[in-house]
């Protein structure tokens, strides 16, 4: 029944990590091998009650478990965070294209995220990171709503930014507590000193509007549309390029994407919203 | 042989059911829709003159349709091999249409593919296009020559039985008791039947001439009131897409049985508000002149620049359907002379 595109693989939901009030991580564990590429997608089902499209947020190189963080949005993502450890899941996938690392190869990897869009930029990072020599520097550049609204608390503000070749620097909408660091929208902490823009690809992930105004700035730096790539997020159902719900001009999101250059998909209207 | 004569239907008919389930046209109303076909039955079927009002995607694509089972999965039910009769030309445009999505390398979508395999096809003349047929805009005609396993087409005295497939010609040979050879000028009969309908068609449509290519034009007309205004008469009612041969959009669900889940596949239309909405709240369609905007879009630009045919062929079903009076044609109509009123505007600042 392999052939069977809208087949799950049955899976386990094993851990449940709490990241912010309201996102957590699900780790879930497949039951047959189940590979992927960084920022490619999964659909995951939860039985009887629907199914939704997530970017897992784990590195591909573990082949154990995969981790998917899920933000409360919709239907099915309450009912996942209503869910305990040992629930059934199904796991369809992995589908798309995702980052193409091979081609940021010695370059400055130029990471824009924000809010849960940080999820799939994990998945990405943990790549990166892996080998890291590979390339000439991973900058990032995060924002939450709030200090609290972080996600990957305890490796953001510690161990990831001590990884040699790795610059960090995060922003929130509103301070609370401790915080001490900057305070804004993403991009007020975007400047274009940041990385050798010649020899830089920018990677942005994050909810439409802020995706929308980091591009926007990336081109006033002078990045060429064609070395911004974005993660998409629409309607993504069957995953295959045939039910239509995510169509972004010719593209299907699910089979084309979700990874985009900029340049692929200007040209189209309403890709914000 | 590849054509041959029989003089009445039914015989035909009777023979093809042997072998597999049949649906022919019946006429409900003013329209033909397809149901089973019963040897039994006291009323003949009528040759249907034009296509049907309901699509041929009903037959390869259901209205819903179970994906899979889960967490046991479960072989799919067979598929027995079935006929359909009376499909025009059109139709079998909007099969190959159909193809490029569901029976693609990548990613075949097995249930359309398996009634794919197992559909026998039925061809048959057109000989009086409907005041919503605009099929010769698309290079579609009254009538085809390839792509279907049997044609018939009506003459004075009976039916002229055309093969076009192995399957078609294996049918002819054994059933050949039933057939006779082509009468002496029946052809030339079935060809000036044609050439009449085609004509016909063409006189339908003589004012509806664009100055470019319908891709160009719809792809230029973004930011176009027309969407807009066509939204006013609009109800969502939906019935375009479900009536349209090649629309093609699926919900995929997810139920709960007694003894296992099960994922359905169900029609969908991007009519529907909700359409392309996110748990996020994103909805790139909120507008309904968006989402028309969008069918025209994917149909004449975006389908055509992916798998190199538009995603319409002119069977005028939609307007046929249409509670709210709505015309496809109309609105191209519209944005070429948009268009040309754009390009003259160009032409005068350029003086």
């Amino acid at each position: 029944m392999s052939e069977n595109p809208y087949q799950p693989v049955n899976g386990e939901i094993v851990d449940i990590i709490d990241e912010s009030p309201t996102i957590k991580t699900f780790v879930v564990v497949p039951e047959e091998d189940f590979k992927f590429e960084t920022g490619q997608f999964v659909e995951l089902t939860l039985p009887g009650e629907g199914e939704a499209p997530f970017t897992p947020s784990s590195s591909p190189a573990d082949s154990e478990k995969m981790e998917i963080t899920i933000m409360e949005a919709g239907r099915v993502t309450a009912l996942l965070h209503r869910c305990s450890k040992g629930q059934n899941v199904g796991i369809r996938g992995p589908f798309g294209s995702g980052y193409p690392i091979d081609d940021f190869v010695g370059k400055e990897v130029y990471i824009v995220g924000g809010g849960v869009g940080l999820a799939p930029i994990r998945s990405l990072f943990l790549t990166l990171v892996d080998r890291i020599k590979d390339f000439k520097s991973v900058v990032c550049r995060f924002g939450a709503r709030t200090p609290d609204d972080f996600i990957y608390k305890n490796t953001l503000f510690g161990s990831w930014q001590k990884i040699k070749g790795v610059d960090i620097k995060l922003t929130v909408d509103e301070a609370n507590g401790g915080w001490d660091g900057n305070v804004g929208v993403v991009t007020t902490i975007l400047s274009p000193k940041d990385v050798n823009i010649k020899n830089a690809v920018a990677v942005v992930c994050g909810p439409p509007i802020m995706m929308k105004f980091a591009t926007l700035k990336l081109l006033e730096f002078g990045f060429p549309a064609e070395n911004i790539y974005l993660s998409m997020e629409k309607n993504m159902s069957c995953g295959i390029g045939k039910c239509g719900h995510c169509m972004l001009g010719k593209y299907y999101v699910c089979k084309d994407g979700p990874v985009f250059t900029y340049e692929q998909i200007k040209q189209y209207p309403n890709i914000w919203d | 042989m590849e054509t041959v004569f029989i003089s009445k239907l039914k015989p035909f008919l009777d023979a093809v059911a042997e072998g597999m389930e049949l649906y022919v046209p019946k006429k409900t109303g003013e329209h033909y829709v397809y149901s089973r076909y019963d040897p039994s039955a006291e009323t003949p079927v009528e040759f249907n003159n034009i296509r049907t009002c309901t699509p041929i995607k009903e037959f390869l694509f259901p209205l819903r349709e179970l994906a899979a089972i889960f967490p046991e999965a479960a072989e799919p039910e067979e598929v027995k091999p079935f006929a359909v009769f009376g499909l025009k030309d059109c139709d079998l445009r909007s099969i190959e249409i159909l193809d490029k999505v569901f029976a693609e390398e990548e990613f075949r979508d097995p249930f359309y593919v398996a009634r794919r395999e197992n559909m026998f096809i039925i061809l048959s003349d057109c000989s009086e296009p409907g005041e919503s047929c605009f099929c010769n805009l698309f290079d579609g005609r009254p009538f085809a020559q390839s792509g279907f396993d049997l044609n018939v087409s009506k003459v004075k005295d009976g039916f002229i039985i055309e093969a076009g497939s192995q399957k078609g010609r294996d049918f002819i040979e054994k059933h050949s008791e039933l057939f006779s050879d082509v009468p002496d000028g029946a052809l030339a009969e079935r060809d000036e039947n044609r050439a009449e309908t085609q004509n016909q068609l063409e006189q339908n449509n003589a004012e509806l001439r664009f100055d470019a290519p319908i891709k160009e034009i719809v792809e230029n007309s973004q930011d176009s009131d027309v969407f807009d205004v066509e939204a006013q008469n609009c109800i969502e009612c939906q019935a375009c897409t479900r009536v349209c041969p090649t629309c093609h959009c699926f919900y995929l669900y997810d139920t709960t049985q007694k003894d296992y889940f099960a994922k359905m596949k169900m029609w969908d239309s991007c009519m529907r508000v909700g359409y392309a909405a996110v748990a996020g709240g994103a909805n790139p369609y909120k507008i309904l002149g968006d989402r028309i905007k969008h069918r025209l879009l994917h149909k004449f630009v975006y389908f055509l620049d992916r798998y190199g045919i538009n995603m319409c062929v002119g069977c005028g079903r939609c307007i046929d359907g249409c509670a709210g009076g709505g015309d496809i044609r109309t609105i191209l109509r519209k944005l070429s002379e948009e268009a040309k009123g754009k390009g003259k505007k160009k032409a005068k600042i350029a003086k």
